[in-house]
């Protein structure tokens, strides 16, 4: 009996061991989860809600692969199950087919494969006329130039990205899963002939629920009712925001806010940040990417000049975070030099340089915009005059042509129209373009290194498409050199010593390397310090994404912190420091942590696999980048950006086979019919108990 | 507690404390009363304090019969016109449902 009961028992264990992992697998086999999704996801503004999102529980549809026109009037009319859930190649995502799409209630949801060919076409699911309502020109500031009715700067400009959409739509990077829904659909759903598939069906389910609606002023009044008297409060949405960086020539005293006397400086600017129509997905090459290396390569090439022959004015660089975003961080940063809150004011700034989109050249002109309103004041006038005629000289010396497009054209969408509203400051905007962005992908999927030529032959490992230096990096390099000498002249510096400011093409390539194709590089790890590499390390596997998205615990984003130390690096002098040093220098004579920036660098991995750390002193800082209406508490203004992002529990997408509607009721019908059918019996034998197990009974004693 | 067990002069103060706590805005006293005294009310043989038990019993069935028919207006009311009252209706609402306007 011994080894008999043992082997019962353990039975018995194998039983509830196997029952309790059968649950899982039960869900695994109804369900294939799709990893690598990335959705489309709320955003609002003061007035409007935009993007998408699936109800609570999620949304569910029959698959369509969507191979021609004719399966939109399958899906729209004439397909016999739906709601469909239409799964597109990215050419098909255009916005006729997506409004039919919209305006349709047989649509449950959109699944947007990747595909590496852009449409020829172009493509930009942004607006004609970006940041319309947040630049300077308007009704008080040239009139005749507002809402770009002189020039439409982004005419393929669709305004996809700014619908409102009441049902799912993800983003699917083209991989075997993606091979596993055309199996499921080719398996279950393709029709034959013209007539509809049999069930079972192959379905698909997306959950991308979103707490916020209707507008910020909305959603934030909401998050503060919740925070003042629910028991379990829940936010539900947060403002767009990260950080500015920027970094002078010569250190500014940051303990100090507010006026700087004996102060003018010369700002360098760009931005940060770009996006597309969906979630964290923004590669954003030319539109973004060409203006952070060409600053940064600049700011390389002026650092050693200005330290031998320090121009009399200062230089100040700055990259502006949130900018496809109603110019968050220019204006926070003008917000906050008219308030006193920033280490200068309005009145310290000489004239500005503002970089836009200058990676599609091809070898003909750049172009200088200017604001023709401020420009009718003669002394404005005067100092934009030599503003472009110092670059045009310098342009000359470089064999590149610079031209001013016009008189009366306003300018391009640029964080410059911020420093505009505040103050007529004398400015140029460097772009590619001379009317309309040349840029056919403005904010879009295919804004890629690919479109910016930015292309290696096929046979090199990581390490020497990093130094490779393409046609992309030569280009940019000599930008970033017409840009840092025209910076050294526009800051009074003398000319004699221009010629020893050049860009390093080398640099430059890295720079677009690290930007656009892998930000996880030996170069890159050998300038940032060792806590952001390791575990958790910022640097990603990719190449890195440039929408702004939101900080929730005061962390900073990844780009943000690479241009950081890359500038902290180039534009630093290394100082025999120890670590602890580095990190409080205050105790070190002749250190200022008001004036400077410490940080200890990793240093390069020599050949026997350590790195050499070093301290970095240099006057790069983060500034916050939060839109002042979200200081000020007016979540409506009118004056500054009020773009929220919506909160969200689930995020997923899953397939599965779907049975007929009449199958599951006749299996809901049937279930229902047993339990009613055995409450019957067990009353019947309950109430008959005495005559049906009266033979057997041995008349119980109890009492109750 | 069962009303089988006590006397009747019990059961009458017992209706009467019902009857009267359900104004201190607590309905489903009312509710109670009813249901539990229903049967004394109107189903058992007469006897002395019956008549006033009925009375309690009715009265309560009233004040419930109001409750519902206000409480479910209102609801109908907000619940229909919440999204259209906006700010207002935020601040009256004690748990607002996430991602409807």
């Amino acid at each position: 009996m011994g080894p008999e009961s043992f082997r019962w028992s353990y039975l018995l264990l194998i039983s509830l061991f196997y029952s309790y992992v059968s649950c899982s697998s039960v869900e695994q086999k109804i369900y294939i989860q799709l990893n690598n999704t990335v959705p489309c996801v709320r955003l609002l503004n003061a007035t409007h809600q935009i993007g998408c999102q699936s109800s609570i529980s999620g949304d569910t549809g029959v698959l369509h692969v969507f191979e021609s026109e004719a399966d939109l009037e399958w899906i729209l009319t004439n397909g016999p199950h739906p709601p469909y859930m239409v799964v597109m190649e990215a050419v098909f995502f255009t916005r006729p087919t997506m409004m039919r799409m919209k305006n349709s209630s047989r649509v449950a949801g959109v699944a947007v494969i990747s595909s590496s060919t852009a449409p020829s076409e172009g493509f930009s699911p942004h607006t004609r006329c970006p940041n319309q309502n947040s630049g300077v020109y308007g009704e008080s500031y040239g009139p005749e130039l507002a809402n770009c009715n002189n020039t439409v700067w982004n005419p393929l400009g669709n305004n996809l990205s700014y619908e409102d959409f009441a049902f799912p739509i993800f983003f699917l990077e083209n991989d075997n899963q993606t091979q596993v829904i055309r199996k499921c659909y080719e398996d279950h759903n393709v029709r034959v002939n013209g007539t509809a598939p049999e069930y079972p069906l192959c379905a698909m389910q997306l959950f991308s629920h979103m707490h916020a609606v209707t507008d910020t002023v909305t959603c934030m009044r909401r998050t503060d009712l919740q925070n003042s008297f629910s028991i379990n409060p829940e936010k539900l949405c947060d403002p767009l925001n990260d950080f500015n960086v920027w970094a002078s020539i010569r250190p500014l005293n940051s303990s100090i806010k507010g006026h700087k006397e004996n102060e003018s400086v010369v700002i360098a600017a760009t931005r940060l940040d770009g996006r597309s129509f969906f979630w964290d997905v923004a590669t954003s090459a030319e539109g973004t990417v060409s203006g952070i290396v060409t600053l940064l390569a600049a700011a390389q090439a002026l650092y050693p000049v200005t330290q031998e022959a320090p121009p009399p004015r200062n230089i100040f660089f700055t990259f502006f975070q949130g900018e496809a975003f109603d110019y968050i961080g220019s204006s926070r940063m003008v917000y906050d030099m008219q308030n006193a809150k920033f280490v200068i004011d309005m009145d310290n700034v000489h004239s500005l340089l503002e970089i836009g989109q200058v990676g599609l050249r091809n070898g003909s002109n750049l172009w200088i915009h200017s604001d023709p309103v401020s420009r009718k004041n003669s002394s404005v006038n005067e100092e934009v005059d030599k503003l472009v005629k110092n670059m045009q000289s310098v342009a000359s010396s470089l064999k590149l042509s610079v031209e001013e497009p016009g008189s009366s054209q306003a300018l391009p969408p640029s964080s410059f129209q911020r420093f505009l509203r505040a103050r007529p400051i004398p400015g140029l905007v460097l772009a590619d373009h001379q009317s309309a962005f040349i840029n056919r992908y403005y904010e879009s999927l295919y804004d890629t290194p690919a479109y910016l030529n930015l292309t290696y032959p096929p046979d090199l490992s990581p390490e020497e498409q990093l130094e490779y230096e393409t046609e992309a990096a030569k280009s940019l390099s000599e930008v970033a050199t017409l840009v840092a000498r025209s910076l050294y002249t526009q800051a009074g510096g003398d000319d004699q010593f221009l010629s020893n400011i050049t860009a390093d093409t080398k640099t430059v390539a890295k720079l677009l390397y690290g930007f656009l194709i892998k930000s996880n590089n030996s170069w890159f790890s050998s300038l940032l310090p060792p806590e952001a590499l390791g575990r958790g390390s910022i640097l990603g596997t990719g190449a890195p994404q440039y929408y702004i998205g939101l900080r929730l615990d005061n962390t900073v984003k990844s780009v943000t912190r690479f241009v950081q130390f890359i500038l902290a690096n180039m534009t630093g002098t290394v100082l025999s420091l120890n670590q602890s040093q580095c990190q409080n220098p205050n105790s070190v004579p002749d250190q200022s942590k008001d004036l400077y920036s410490y940080s200890w660098i990793s240093g390069p991995v020599s050949a026997n696999g350590t790195a050499e750390s070093y301290c970095v002193r240099a006057s790069v800082r983060l500034s916050k980048a939060l839109s002042p209406a979200f200081e000020l508490l007016e979540y409506g203004s009118r004056e500054y950006s009020t773009w929220t992002e919506s909160r969200w529990k689930t995020i997923g997408a899953r397939i599965f086979l779907v049975a007929s509607p009449e199958l599951e009721m006749m299996t809901l019908g049937v279930g229902v019919a047993v339990l009613i059918v055995s409450l019957l019996v067990t009353y019947f034998i309950s109430s008959k108990a005495e005559l049906l197990f009266s033979s057997t009974r041995e008349a119980p004693a109890t009492t109750y | 507690m069962n009303l089988e067990r006590i006397p009747n002069e019990e059961k009458l103060s017992l209706c009467r404390k019902y009857y009267l706590g359900g104004f201190a805005f607590l309905p489903f006293l009312w509710l109670v009363n009813c249901v539990w005294f229903f049967k004394e009310a109107f189903v058992k043989p007469a006897y002395t304090e019956q008549p006033q038990i009925k009375t309690y019993v009715k009265r309560s069935a009233l004040g419930l019969l109001l409750w519902v028919t206000v409480l479910t207006t209102w609801i109908c009311i907000f619940q229909h016109f919440r999204a259209q009252w906006g700010e207002v209706a935020d601040y009256i609402s004690f748990t607002i449902p996430l991602g409807t306007p």
